[in-house]
């Protein structure tokens, strides 16, 4: 069994199915029912993938209501993939939000952690979207780390090294995304993981407070004021 | 109204063709300057809108706000600013109840702004199942060569319809990237045949991905978008069922398919050399045709 899954679940991750790196099922965090989603490994998202992880979301929501979906996020990416691509995976992510979204008009509260690999479209494909996102301290969380960056922009890594020590967007890691308010807050790896999985189910709420924190936090310094302009400037 | 093709024009001029006449009131607009705080920091030029034009219009009489993205502007990519800006719109349609109509024009997330980017569009995601549950029709329009690609082509397949026309690509990884991961021989970016049947306008709107494909005019997308207004669908359980058993379905059924070709044939062109060649409304009549 997973490390990882039993530091959530205790003995009841032994109940959770897990292939080819994907978790699905049912467990229970300090005695209460949860259903989890997740991904092992760092593994890709292909659009089967994310069709195993939309049918566990809607059979959560026919067979188990209001109990929360748990959502474990170590992925290195959608599958970059030409037939992935032309047989729909954008297709297939945007249904598996919709699907996340009904139960949670249902009344599933919805909590991912970070738990390895966070990164990109699949971290935006399910985790992102929870009512309450946490980052283990060893989670690689971000849109990606400095050197690809430059790789792709043809900005010198040192230009963007130095960058990224006073603007946390450019730099890779659970704690900056902690300050752009992308996570609520960073758990050390190991014990007491239950714990506070079962506090953070208690606590989630329904807004979407990320900018606010992202400017309260510092990192993330203009999201919020610039959404409340354009809602005030609209408003009737 | 104009005639000129929308994959064309830039995004004032798409605000301004598909808006009724005069009536685009604009947001934010360059003179307030609310522009990327991280650009000038890398030495790159920015843009007083951060290549994002938004704002409120009338649709043939009908409210709706209405953003288009600057695909000139470092490749029509969300950073926080322009990511704020698309969340607040959706908001304030959520908010007022009208749709919301967004012409994108983007690779995604703006590397250059890291991980804000992504929050954003993670945000703007969360703005457009508001919308949603509101009843506020969310309306993606896909029709420039750089298509809607990583977590906008993400956000696009969140909203209610897309209307994609054959200039229009959807999906998320590019081709550039593939080509990259997998090889030259598996995916050769530079073959715009090849680019635009895995992921342009015709392929998508045979499989299911696009409700729309539409006339490459500006003319021939207003008559769309104004028609697709009143679809707004609240998703419930039914839908995603649905929604599940089809993509279940299309992916059980081209297992092991790597040809283009295959589906649309299996989707009813019957004359693939006429089909490549058609315009999107002689494609879509086709197939209405085939499928009798």
């Amino acid at each position: 069994m997973s490390a990882v899954l039993e530091s959530f679940f205790g003995n009841s991750a032994k109940g959770l199915h897990v292939a080819d790196n994907l978790v699905t099922g049912y467990a229970s965090v300090k005695g209460r029912e949860v259903c989890v989603i997740g991904t092992l490994e760092g593994v890709y998202i292909d659009n089967r993938a994310a069709l195993r992880l939309s049918a566990q979301v809607i059979d959560c929501i026919k067979t188990k209501p209001g109990v929360p979906v748990v959502m474990l996020v170590d992925s290195a990416g959608q599958e970059p993939n030409r037939t992935a691509e032309m047989l729909g995976l954008a297709s297939c992510f945007g249904h598996l939000l919709t699907c996340l979204q009904v139960a949670r008009e249902s009344g599933h509260k919805l909590v991912t952690v970070a738990t390895g690999k966070a990164i990109g479209g699949a971290f935006i494909c399910y985790g992102m979207f929870a009512d309450a996102i946490y980052a283990l301290d060893s989670a690689s969380v971000g849109l990606m780390p400095v050197e690809a960056m430059s790789a792709v922009t043809k900005i010198p890594v040192e230009t963007l090294r130095e960058l990224s020590k006073t603007l946390p967007a450019l730099e890779f890691g659970a704690a900056p995304f902690a300050q752009l308010g992308g996570v609520l807050d960073v758990w050390p790896a190991g014990a007491g993981l239950e714990a506070k999985l079962d506090e953070s189910i208690a606590s989630a709420v329904l807004t979407d407070d990320r900018a606010r924190l992202g400017k309260e936090r510092g990192g993330r310094t203009l999201a919020w004021d610039v959404q409340q302009r354009v809602l005030s400037s609209t408003a009737q | 109204m104009s005639r000129e093709p929308y994959h064309e024009l830039k995004a004032r001029e798409r605000v301004a063709a598909i808006a009724d006449p005069g009536s685009f009131a604009e947001i934010l607009p360059p003179p307030d300057r609310v522009m990327s705080p991280y650009l000038p920091k890398l030495g790159i030029p920015v843009e007083f809108d951060d290549g994002l034009v938004a704002g409120r219009a009338t649709l043939s009489g009908k409210p709706a706000y209405l953003a288009a993205q600057v695909g000139q502007f470092v490749g029509g990519s969300v950073g926080e600013v322009h990511s704020a800006k698309l969340t607040g719109l959706l908001k304030a349609a959520a908010r007022d109840r009208i749709p919301c109509i967004l012409l994108i024009e983007s690779g995604g997330v703006r590397l250059h702004e890291g991980s804000s980017g992504e929050i954003g569009i993670a945000e703007a995601i969360r703005a457009v199942f508001e919308c949603r549950s509101a009843g506020a029709a969310t309306i993606a329009v896909i029709g420039s060569d750089i298509g809607a690609y990583g977590g906008m082509g993400i956000l696009s397949a969140c909203c209610d319809i897309r209307i994609m026309t054959e200039h229009g690509r959807l999906g998320i990884s590019g081709p550039v990237v593939i080509e990259k991961w997998m090889g030259k021989e598996a995916y050769d970016s530079s073959n715009r045949a090849l680019v635009w049947k895995t992921s342009g306008g015709k392929t998508r709107f045979l499989l299911g991905d696009a409700e729309v494909l539409s006339d490459d005019s500006s003319a021939a997308v207003r008559e769309a978008i104004i028609a697709a207004m009143n679809a707004g669908r609240h998703p419930d359980l039914a839908f995603i069922e649905a929604q599940q058993a089809g993509l279940q379905e299309r992916l059980d059924r081209f297992s092991g398919t790597s040809d283009a070709d295959e589906i649309w044939k299996s989707r009813g062109v019957s004359d693939l050399a006429s089909a490549n060649l058609a315009t999107a409304s002689e494609f879509v009549k086709s197939i209405t045709k085939g499928a009798k």
